[in-house]
């Protein structure tokens, strides 16, 4: 009988140890990949000789396979989403992303000397990790909070953890539209809306 | 054998309070489980409900709000901004970083009465390192050696988050006439910031910086236009990503106070 006990005492206390590694790992390893992610982009900001365009353009390819921009645009609608015929979520979604893409790179394209350092790491409940990272330039520090998702299944051009919102200065991106479209369809319709990204990008 | 029907027993209790503080945490997660399996494609608005859900910012003067946006905007677009340009090219950007600090500097009574008051002491002595070096070595604020040398950092407080720190709610939004967006919280604390302040036109017991109300003005207006030509397109940018511009300021800046209060 102790022998029975001290076998699932044994049994139990690997299982969690092994368990606790596997998150440490992940987060490593996303660390890793967040930072060598960060370091690609300002490589292609700081490129000089690229034309404006094709630097935008470079940015946007490093960008877009951490991101999952779809998710973003479906929860900016919250409930109002599942009113919306499929082919006006197909073309939300698609406008929404083309804005994110332009607002981002459009912001990046700032960047100058200044580097990115994650000064914390949250791990909420299990699929969910913040990083709490300052973009440190010469005349200040940026608190900027990268928050990450790992959807159930992996897509094909996109990396197994995504984000899905960015706080900058503790404004959310995603809060922020949230509000500003739940406020314009009070008045408005979704045709207007999708107008109105329409003639944003 | 003590030992393990203790560990036993612990791994059963922590078991137990972990899924009684789960459910404590998340009510609705059957519920969410459910209509998840409802609908797979909704699904993903579901699962990140909890963390989205957006308090809605007293607003019930909305339609004055709107309509300063629109004045505040017109003013940026058609006065402050080509005298801020004009003024850009004019003078090096050296010498706008030592306007701006400079200012910075004189604010330094605000910034520490206010961490003082939020018992936030050990910013407060930084804040006065900084002003003590900066006066003296930096020449009357006009450079920043406290940071460049001694990484000392400035600490901005005001009366607003310290009211917010104490618990005082933001009550409702308010657009300000040049000034932007505030609330009726933050709007009344500008008072008490600016017996603090140096720059100032009220008949004051000690040395200010402005007398009157014309250098008032003069020296506000210098400070603005000054501030906005080392940071032209950070209103633009964010400008562009709004659908309506009104509610996405005023969200912007609810939400950067309150994080500014939290800290």
């Amino acid at each position: 009988m102790k022998k029975v006990y001290k076998n699932v005492m044994l049994m139990l206390f690997f299982i969690m140890a092994f368990g606790q590694n596997l998150a440490a790992n992940e987060q490593v390893e996303l660390k890793k990949h967040f930072l060598k992610k960060i370091d690609e982009v300002i490589l292609v900001v700081e490129d000089k000789k690229l034309s404006k365009d094709s630097r935008n353009g470079n940015i946007i390819k490093c960008l877009t396979p951490m991101f999952d921009f779809e998710l973003m645009a479906k929860l900016s609608l919250g409930n109002k989403w599942k009113e919306l015929s499929k082919e006006n979520q197909d073309k939300f979604v698609a406008l929404y992303v083309e804005r994110m893409k332009q607002s981002y790179s459009s912001k990046i394209d700032a960047y100058k000397d200044e580097k990115v350092e994650v000064k914390k790491i949250d791990q909420s409940q299990e699929g969910r990790i913040a990083f709490v990272t300052d973009l440190v330039s010469k005349e200040q520090k940026l608190e900027i909070v990268y928050k990450f998702h790992k959807p159930k299944e992996k897509r094909n051009d996109k990396d197994s953890w995504l984000i899905y919102d960015v706080e900058i200065l503790g404004v959310s991106i995603l809060k922020t539209d949230i509000a500003q479209f739940k406020e314009f369809l009070q008045t408005k319709s979704i045709t207007e809306l999708i107008d109105a990204l329409s003639k944003q990008s | 054998m003590r030992f393990i029907y203790l560990t036993i027993c612990l791994s059963i209790i922590l078991n137990f309070a972990g899924c009684s503080s789960k459910n404590i945490e998340k009510p609705s997660e059957a519920a969410l489980y459910e209509a998840k399996e409802n609908n797979a494609v909704n699904g993903d608005v579901e699962e990140f409900s909890d963390e989205f859900k957006t308090e809605e910012v007293y607003d019930p003067f909305s339609g004055y709000n709107r309509f300063m946006t629109g004045f505040n905007d017109g003013a940026y677009e058609y006065v402050l901004k080509p005298v801020s340009k004009g003024y850009k090219t004019v003078l090096h950007v050296e010498i706008r970083e030592s306007v701006r600090n400079f200012f910075n500097n004189l604010y330094f009574p605000m910034r520490f009465a206010n961490n003082i008051l939020q018992g936030k002491l050990s910013y407060a002595s930084e804040e006065g390192a900084r002003f003590v070096l900066n006066t003296t070595v930096g020449i009357a604020g006009l450079f920043d050696p406290a940071k460049s040398c001694f990484e000392l950092q400035a600490h901005e407080e005001d009366f607003g988050q310290t009211l917010g720190f104490y618990g005082v709610g933001s009550g409702p939004h308010i657009v300000l006439p040049l000034l932007g967006p505030s609330n009726l919280r933050d709007m009344i604390s500008l008072y008490p910031d600016s017996l603090l302040s140096p720059i100032d036109y009220n008949e004051r017991r000690y040395w200010t910086l402005t007398d009157t109300l014309a250098e008032y003005l003069e020296a506000k207006s210098l400070e603005n236009i000054n501030y906005m030509s080392l940071n032209m397109d950070r209103y633009e940018k964010m400008r562009k990503d709004a659908v309506d511009l009104y509610p996405y300021l005023r969200d912007v800046y609810e939400q950067y106070r309150n994080k500014q209060i939290k800290e």
